[in-house]
This record gives structure tokens, C-alpha cells and sequence, in this order.
């Protein structure tokens, strides 16, 4: 078997298919689409993003609507299709079995708000094709401040767009500075009460906290003019220096120095608490809503193993039961493999029961409805509860969770949430 | 090079016989001349070449010594058309390992003594000439590395001639790397090193020199025949137990083991008799003929003695049967590894070891981690004290557990050497202070030929056990070499330094120190433990303690937060392998009280400097 030139392909061998049927079925699917371009690399950003213009996105997109369309074949059971995307070793590609349609559509990225619309429409045109959709789905796209256009907020409520993620990151112009975004405080402003005024859904802020540099009265300061703004949700992340990063590189030299470990408890628990009173709820680590209606479905969606179907380079899939995939992290991979009839899966992984219990127990305990360990037990037959008396009895009265009598429910105090992390690593799973 | 290739095979008369090994100070190029002599004498074929070959453990080769000692037979056609078995045997340069050169010297009639043209003579050059002369070989200096700039033949051949006492004239220059030389150095070995001398009348005597064994044969063993012939049939006997076995092969130690119908005297090869039990063996030992054996076996060899122990835990309790049996296979070669049985209240059950130095701890601790897969444990390393109680016993200790109630001890002593250090003049500020940082005593001086200097001082054995031979190379940029022998027991001031975590005493980290380093030790020993024992929900106390007294302490705060507040786009499966990744490190932790303390802590304790901060 010669490989074309110019495109690696990653040999998959046996690939997994869904174990057992015992697994309870699971909610509602979501679609995730992925942009890869930005105007501009952040110095911190870890994503499968990259610059590139017009005719770099017109190559994308002409990928990503093979890629919808072999998906959209897979899905209403077109046989010759699926036998054109058979890998390599000649085995089917990961099923996509879910009958339900799609009531999440999530664009994301690097920036998608940086597609030309007649990229979006095109990509939106295919989307419809292929897929059947809620009819109250959730249709949410990111954008950066300075894409935000009147012009540019009609025509994403034309396409359906209901949900809008801006990249605001902070008020502070020295902070955004050196986050390197392209827009200053009042840009920002601008953007969320234009955003206002297209009459979307949903409107939600991202912001970023534990900039080196940043005091944590600046941050105050972002978080009461975030709130004064009054979206209906706000994401606060905590900076990351990943590896292969500038600011990596910059740490690495001394140039960059990050914020401390106690600091950045204080600021964990200084946003929780202010955005509580500001009547923000948190509904997870890092995502509050002022009301639930304004929660993140598509997020929700990770956190329950319900089944996402994830598009474009380094998209993550779930078929809900048993099987993740993921897609080839570079454009180039990514185009490659689909120029050659594929689909462009660079790898997957079959989970035992304990394994989805594991990560089940590990996301929940980040939301702050916590984790029913019966639900989890019945659904994918592992014992939870018995085996854990003592650990969520040492728990409680550590004061990092609130549990009942019989430990079938733990809900993470706010000390609890700020250690979740490790909570999941104390806890066992055996099979039953 | 042209390959000299024996047409006739290996089966030389005895005079044709040449039994020889390569003695040098550390990296003066052993392996390298090693390699090139099998080159040469088409021990292999060009195809089948490995650079280093005789290095045959990854170990070996990655830290670029040598471990094991290794034999190879070849056959090379001198100039006067006939053709010589060489039996070279390649032995190791560390001071830990003396005893395995002497396995080796005793299979020899002849030594080609190895010195690098850019370092000259060292200090295991001297001790290595001492030992070839106790086994009266015939010396054949060669001066290696002539192809480099810094060369300095002349001045070496000075140094052969007064520090060693050889004659400069016979000396060889070579270079290994680039290949010259090395035909005149053949010719030499021929024209200069001796043929063994035998007895065909006599029994049949070998030597046993060294031996592994193999899942499918048993053991191997590796043999210097004396007098007379061993053959398949042959009904052998291992003198020191009586124990007879039936050969069933002999053959040669080329690359891979070579059949022969038989090995005759003055020949070194390999022995396959069936041999299960390991026990059976030892290295050193004499084999003869069951029907007609000798009178006469091999003076007992001095083994050596183990100087520095740890004891070794597997980390998971189920791979202690994995341990013991990983310990019995490793003593099969290593004969100087010495274990027994141990336990302690936190880490279960495990062996005290006894090894010839730090190296030799580090090797044996490598080797049971790469050959036999084994995680393991290891308490800080000891050495043997004489005390004497009260009750006019004394008792030998070098287990912290085993320390008596200082309130009882009357005498408390540790063993001395005397340590020989070789290095260029300008460093002797330098050296003299690490020596009295090291509690040296009747620290002397010996100005030799060209600015070189020989010092000498009583150590403390205890406190050349840690990275003293790496800070000497550091203070003399690499020029000064060491070496040393034992002493004495001389009076000392002992401590006992317990490490509590958490009001808990974590046994295994428990020490032995001479008191006036007892803090030092003891806040290194908790630094550590500070460093990698991952922040926990409460806080964390570190104490070093000797009785009740707190002598160092450091302490690590809770964690309030470990929750990574980023942005996720469904990727789960990084998240789920990190979390998977932490309970494996959880697995490999033991608590002490409500405290995990992983692997890695107790490793940090053991391997870092603890004089350097």
C-alpha cells in the first residue's frame, strides 16, 4: 500500500466498535463544527488554529462540506458511501448510530466568526443537507469583538444563529495586550450591546483570569463590567501555559512569570463569589448562567456522555454508548484524508465501563449539581457507592461535599469544586 | 583494515595459545581497543559488527561503561603464517568492581594494561598494575588515544617508567578509534605475552570465571581450563559442594557460543552441563573430573566484600516473589550482591542488600527495574557500624531499624579507608577542602613526574558513598581520579535520624549519619520529601528528628485548588488519561497516616547529593 505523497496517514488498526448493549441509551446528539483560522495566533492558545486567508478558507470549506456529506451519507445509512470511506484496513469507520437529530450546533474554533458569510452559508447549506435538526435547536457560533458588524450579526441570525460566544477575554486594554487580542475594552463594549440589539437567544462573554500582571482588583474590575453588560452567560478560564506555546517559551526564559498557586486560588474563589452575588450561577468550574435556560446544552452534552458528532480538524467525537474518535489535529492532515475519499480520523478508542464511569464521575464533579452515583451505576453497571463510604465520609468532613445518608448523591461544596480534580482521582470504580 | 581471518579454525596447540585481558582506568578506551581486535581478527563478520560489541547490556552502553566482564575467542594469523587463539577478556574500570577484574586476571597468563595518551596514568591504573602483579601476568603497556591533539606519548612512557615500574620500551602506542597501531599490537601479544603453561598429565582442573544463565540450558559456565580437557559425557564436579553433573556441550565464546567437540588445557570457553540449580554455582569455584579429580583446587578466592547496604521493597507487595526470584538470577553473575530476607512496618516485605559501592547499588537497582520489570523502593544507603553496648556486646549494624538505644551505647564506630586521588597539582586547594568537608584525617601528599600529585587521606567510608567521586571529578575538571581500600573501624560520633511525616516515622527513610551532619542530612532528606510529595488537602508536616529532638522541618501547605479551569471543545480522553495517570501514581504511594508519599519521593530522598543543597 503506497501512501499519496504529502499526506501522512495514520494506520488504524482495529477499530473499535461499541461494546456492550447493556449501556443504557443515551440524550439528545450535538454537532460541533470546527474553524481553524484566526487573524491572529494567541500567545496562549493550544487549539488547532492558524492563520489563513480567503483561499485557504475557501479549501477548508470545500473540505468540511465532504466531510458533512460522508458523514451525512453514514448517517442515513448509505452503504456505497460508507464503503468509499473504509479505511485502509478495511474495516467500517466509527458508526454514527444515533437516530435523534442534532438539537446543538456549536461553531468553534480559533475564530469561526472569521469566515467570509458566504463560507458560513455554504458550510450552514451542507449542514441542512445532510442532517436533520431539532426544531428547537441551539445554534451557537463564537466571535471576536472585532468581527462583530451589524451587518455581520443580521446575517448570522439569517443562518439560524441563535447563541452567541464573544471572545471578549477582558476589559483591562493591558491585559488584552498582552493576551494579544486584536480588540480593546471598548471595542468589546461595543460588540456585546450590538450584540444585544440582533436579539440573540443567548449572548455570552468569555473571559480569561490569572493574567500575569494582572491584579486581582483588574480582574474585579472585568468581572463588574462583564456583569454590567448583563449577558445571559459568562465562561471565566483560568490562564494555561501549555507546552509549544509562546508564552511557554516566554516562561521558559524568565520573561513571563506566572500568577502563584495561592493567587490563584484567591481569584477562583473571589469570581465564584462575586458572580453569585451578581446573580450569575455557576453551573460548572468554569461556566455560569443567569438562568438555566442560558446554560451551555452543547457543553452539558460532554458531561453526560450523550453523543456529539465533531467536524473539522481536531474535532472530538462520542457515539454516546462506548466510542470516541478524533480528527487529524493539522489542516493539511485533515484536507489530505478526505481529497482521498476518507474520513479524516486520526484515531479512536473503545472504553470499558469503568473507564466511562471514570470520566463520568470526573466531569460531573465539576458541575455543581454534582453526580448521582445510582445513575451512574445503572447506567454502566459499576459499583460506586459501596465502595466509597469512607473516601466521601472523609469528604464531608473535609467539607468538600455535601453527600446523602446513603452516598448515592455528591454534590461538591465550592472548596470541593476547586479541588474536583483530585476528588475523581480518590474515588474507585470496579465493575459490578 | 584487512580481515585477518584463521582459516584454520580455533583449535590451536597449546602454545599457540594466548590468554589475555584488557585492564585500564575508566574510559581509557578498553571496549573500543576490545572492538577492534575482534575486527580485526574476524571474530565476526563486517555485517554482523556492532560498535562497543562486547558492551552486550543496554545499561552498558548508555552510561558508556562497563559492566560485565565478557570473553571472546579469536583467531588471528601472525606474520610467521601460523595461527594463535587469543582469548580476550575485557573487564570493567570502577572502583566498585576490582572483584571482577581479579575473576578475570586469574584466567590470564598475560595483560595488556590500557592507558589514555590525553589522561596518563590514573589511579585505577596504579591498583590495576598491583593486581595484574599479585596474579603475575605479564604486562604489556599500550597507550591508547595517540591520534588526539592533547596526546602526550611522551610523557605517558615517563610515567609507565616511574610510577609503574614497567618498561617503557615494550609500551605500544595505539589508537583504537582510528586503527593504528593495532598489527604491530598483535605481533606484540604473540612475541611477548606468555602461552599457558599446562600439564597434560594432570586432572582436569578450570577455573570457573563467570556464568548466566539460560531459560532453555541452565546455567552457562564460563571457563578457563588449567589442566587436562572437559567433553560432552563427561561426568563433572564443583569442588567447593561435591555436586557432579554430566556436560552436555562445551564450545567457545565467540559473538554467540560455539560448539566444540572438546576444550583442551590452557583454553577458556563455555561449559552447558545441565545446571538448574543456581545455588550450585560459584564463581571462583574449581570443576574437575568426577572419575579423577585433582588434588589441587584454586586457592580460595577472596570475595568481595559488600560495603554499603539498602534495603530493596517492590512497591506493589504482590511482586515480592517477583523480587526474590529477579535477586537469586542477578547474584548468578554478581556474585558480589549479597540479600536476605527484611521487612518493614510500612513497606512490607523485602531484602537488605549488599553492594560494593553506589554504583554498584545504582546498577543492581536498574537492572532489576529493566531486565525484570521490577518498581521498586530503597531505603537510604548505610554502611556497616561497630557498636558497643553497655553490656560489653558489640554488635554490627548498618540497618537504622536495628540501632540500639542510644542511652545504652558506649562506643559507636564506622569503617575508614584510605583514599588515593591522581590529579594535576593546581587542584590540591580545592581537593583539600572536599576532603575535610569529608572528615578526612592524615591527609598526605606525593608530588609525581610532571605536576601531577598523589594524595592521600583516611574517608570515612560513609561519607565517600554519595557523588564523592563525581565532586572530585567536577573540582579537577575531570582530571583527578580516585581509588581506595579498606582500613579500620575507627571511633565515631553516630546518630540516629528518624524522618516523620505528619507526626508518622516514614522507617524506610530512617538514617544512620555522624551527628555533626545530622541536620544537614536531615533537612536535605525533608527538602526532598518536600519537593515530591504532591500537595494534599491539609497541610503537611515534615519533620527530621533524632530522639525527640526536632532537627529540621519543612512544611507543605493544602492545596486549595488542583480544578483546571479551561476551555474544553469535548476532547474527554486527555482528561480521562490524565486521571488515569493519577491513579497509577496513587497506586504507587504508600500512606503514611492520612499522607501519600509516591515512588518518586522516596527516590528523591535516596538519589540526590545530600551535601549539596
Amino acid at each position: 500500500m503506497s501512501e499519496p505523497s504529502g499526506h501522512p496517514t495514520k494506520r488504524l488498526t482495529n477499530f473499535p466498535q461499541t461494546t456492550s448493549s447493556t449501556i443504557l441509551p443515551s440524550h439528545t446528539p450535538g454537532l460541533y463544527v470546527h474553524v481553524p483560522f484566526c487573524s491572529r495566533v494567541c500567545p496562549y492558545c493550544d487549539f488547532a488554529v492558524q492563520t489563513g486567508g480567503p483561499k485557504k478558507q475557501f479549501a477548508y470549506v470545500d473540505s468540511l462540506v465532504q466531510e458533512i456529506r460522508s458523514w451525512g451519507a453514514q448517517v442515513r445509512g448509505q452503504g456505497h458511501a460508507l464503503g468509499a470511506l473504509a479505511l485502509e484496513t478495511g474495516q467500517s469507520a466509527p458508526a454514527w448510530s444515533c437516530v435523534e437529530p442534532f438539537d446543538s450546533v456549536y461553531l468553534g474554533g480559533g475564530t469561526p466568526s472569521s469566515l467570509t458569510l458566504d463560507a458560513l452559508e455554504t458550510v450552514f447549506a451542507a449542514l441542512s443537507k445532510a442532517f436533520r435538526f431539532a426544531g428547537d435547536r441551539t445554534v451557537t457560533l463564537e466571535a471576536n469583538p472585532e468581527d462583530v458588524t451589524k451587518a455581520n450579526l443580521a446575517a448570522w441570525r439569517d443562518l439560524g444563529i441563535n447563541r452567541l460566544s464573544l471572545g471578549v477575554q477582558s476589559f483591562d486594554d493591558d491585559a488584552l495586550c498582552l493576551l494579544g487580542r486584536k480588540h480593546t475594552s471598548g471595542d468589546a463594549i461595543s460588540a456585546v450591546r450590538a450584540a444585544f440589539a440582533a436579539a440573540f437567544d443567548v449572548v455570552s462573554l468569555d473571559l480569561i483570569y490569572s493574567v500575569p500582571g494582572q491584579s486581582a482588583d483588574s480582574w474585579l474590575s472585568t468581572l463588574e463590567q462583564a456583569v454590567g453588560l448583563e449577558p445571559h452567560h459568562i465562561s471565566c478560564y483560568e490562564l494555561t501555559v501549555h507546552e509549544a506555546t509562546p508564552f511557554f517559551n516566554a516562561r521558559k526564559h524568565g520573561q513571563l512569570v506566572e500568577v502563584d498557586d495561592d493567587t490563584k486560588a484567591d481569584l477562583f474563589f473571589a469570581t465564584h463569589r462575586f458572580l453569585a452575588e451578581a446573580g450569575y450561577f455557576a453551573y460548572e468550574v468554569s461556566n455560569f448562567a443567569r438562568e438555566p435556560a442560558s446554560r451551555s446544552r452543547h457543553n452539558q452534552k460532554y458531561w453526560d456522555h450523550s453523543p456529539y458528532l465533531g467536524l473539522g480538524p481536531s474535532a472530538h467525537s462520542f457515539d454516546g454508548q462506548s466510542v470516541r474518535w478524533w480528527n487529524e489535529r493539522r489542516l493539511d492532515d485533515w484536507a489530505g484524508v478526505l481529497d482521498e475519499g476518507r474520513l479524516p480520523i486520526a484515531d479512536a478508542e473503545s472504553l470499558t465501563r469503568e473507564q466511562l464511569a471514570l470520566e463520568e464521575v470526573a466531569l460531573k464533579l465539576r458541575t455543581t449539581a454534582g453526580l448521582d452515583f445510582e445513575g451512574i451505576e445503572r447506567r454502566f453497571g459499576v459499583e460506586l457507592a459501596s465502595l466509597n463510604i469512607e473516601a466521601i465520609k472523609h469528604l464531608r468532613k473535609s467539607g468538600l461535599v455535601e453527600a446523602d445518608a446513603a452516598a448515592k448523591r455528591l454534590v461538591p461544596t465550592l472548596e470541593g469544586l476547586a479541588v474536583a480534580d483530585t476528588l475523581a482521582a480518590s474515588l474507585g470504580i470496579t465493575s459490578g | 583494515m584487512e580481515v585477518r581471518r584463521a582459516p584454520g579454525g580455533y583449535n590451536s596447540p597449546v602454545n599457540k595459545i594466548r590468554n589475555f585481558c584488557v585492564i585500564a582506568h575508566i574510559d581509557h578506551g578498553k571496549s573500543t581497543l576490545a572492538d577492534r581486535l575482534i575486527q580485526l581478527c574476524g571474530g565476526v563478520s563486517d555485517r554482523e559488527f556492532q560498535d562497543q560489541l562486547l558492551d552486550t547490556m543496554d545499561l552498558e552502553r548508555e552510561r558508556g561503561i562497563t559492566i560485565k566482564s565478557n570473553t571472546i575467542t579469536l583467531a588471528y594469523e601472525a606474520e610467521d603464517g601460523e595461527t594463535y587463539t587469543f582469548n580476550l577478556i575485557d573487564t570493567p574500570g570502577h572502583v566498585d568492581f576490582a572483584h571482577e577484574v581479579r575473576r578475570s586476571l586469574m584466567s590470564c597468563e598475560g595483560a595488556l594494561l590500557l592507558v589514555d595518551a590525553t589522561q596518563g596514568v590514573e589511579a585505577q591504573t596504579l591498583a590495576n598494575v598491583y593486581l595484574a602483579l599479585e596474579h603475575e601476568l605479564e604486562i604489556l603497556p599500550v597507550i591508547n588515544k595517540i591520534d588526539m591533539a592533547a596526546a602526550d606519548v611522551d610523557r605517558v612512557l615517563e610515567e609507565i617508567d616511574e610510577e609503574l615500574g614497567l618498561d617503557p620500551f615494550e609500551a605500544i602506542p595505539v589508537s583504537a578509534k582510528v586503527g593504528d597501531g593495532i598489527e604491530e599490537l598483535l605481533e606484540a601479544i604473540v612475541e611477548k605475552l606468555p602461552a599457558p603453561k599446562v600439564d597434560l598429565e594432570a586432572p582436569l582442573k578450570a577455573l570457573i570465571f563467570d556464568a548466566e544463565y539460560n531459560a532453555y540450558r541452565g546455567v552457562v559456565l564460563f571457563v578457563r581450563v588449567v589442566d587436562g580437557l572437559i567433553s560432552p559425557g563427561q561426568t563433572i564436579r564443583l569442588m567447593h559442594n561435591g555436586a557432579e553433573y554430566e556436560v552436555e556441550e562445551v564450545g567457545l565464546l565467540q559473538l554467540q557460543r560455539v560448539q566444540q567437540k572438546q576444550l583442551g588445557s590452557g583454553s577458556v570457553g563455555y561449559v552447558i552441563a545441565g545446571i538448574r540449580a543456581i545455588d550450585d554455582i560459584d564463581i571462583g569455584d574449581t570443576i574437575t573430573d568426577a572419575t579423577n579429580p585433582t588434588t589441587e583446587p584454586f586457592a580460595g578466592y577472596v570475595e568481595a566484600k559488600p560495603v554499603v547496604f539498602s534495603s530493596v521493597f517492590p512497591v506493589s507487595n504482590d511482586d515480592y516473589e517477583d523480587l526474590a526470584r529477579a535477586l537469586d538470577k542477578l547474584k548468578l553473575n554478581d556474585a558480589a550482591l549479597t540479600f536476605q530476607k527484611d521487612s518493614s512496618s510500612a513497606l512490607g516485605f523485602g531484602f537488605r542488600c549488599g553492594f560494593l559501592g553506589m554504583l554498584h547499588l545504582d546498577v543492581v537497582q536498574e537492572r532489576l527495574s529493566r531486565e525484570f520489570d521490577l518498581s521498586l523502593l530503597l531505603t537510604a544507603p548505610s554502611v556497616e557500624f561497630r557498636v558497643t553496648t553497655a553490656d560489653r556486646q558489640t554488635h554490627i549494624i548498618e540497618n537504622p531499624a536495628e540501632y540500639p538505644d542510644p542511652a545504652m551505647i558506649e562506643l559507636a564506630e564506622e569503617p575508614y579507608i584510605k583514599g588515593s586521588i591522581l590529579m594535576p597539582d593546581r587542584y590540591v586547594g580545592t581537593v583539600m577542602e572536599l576532603l575535610r568537608e569529608k572528615r578526612g584525617a592524615d591527609i598526605k601528599f606525593n608530588y609525581l613526574a610532571a605536576g601531577r600529585i598523589d594524595m592521600t587521606a583516611d574517608l570515612p567510608l560513609a561519607e565517600v558513598l554519595f557523588d564523592f567521586y563525581d565532586r572530585l571529578k567536577t573540582l579537577t575538571q575531570g582530571y583527578g581520579s580516585f581509588d581506595y581500600e579498606l582500613l579500620d573501624y575507627r571511633p565515631t560520633n553516630l546518630a540516629k535520624v528518624d524522618i516523620m511525616v505528619n507526626g508518622e516515622k516514614v522507617d524506610a527513610l530512617a538514617m544512620l549519619v555522624h551527628h555533626d551532619k545530622a541536620r544537614a542530612r536531615a533537612l536535605h532528606a525533608c527538602k526532598q520529601l518536600e519537593r515530591t510529595i504532591p500537595k494534599q488537602n491539609f497541610k503537611i508536616a515534615i519533620q527530621g528528628a533524632i530522639g525527640r529532638d526536632i532537627i529540621a522541618r519543612r512544611t507543605i501547605n493544602a492545596h486549595r485548588k488542583d480544578v483546571t479551569a479551561k476551555c474544553y471543545g469535548g476532547d474527554v480522553t486527555r482528561k480521562r488519561k490524565l486521571l488515569e495517570k493519577q491513579k497509577e501514581g496513587k497506586k504507587r504511594a504508600r500512606a503514611f497516616g492520612n499522607v501519600e508519599v509516591p515512588q518518586e519521593a522516596f527516590l528523591a530522598v535516596l538519589r540526590a547529593d545530600p551535601d549539596e543543597s
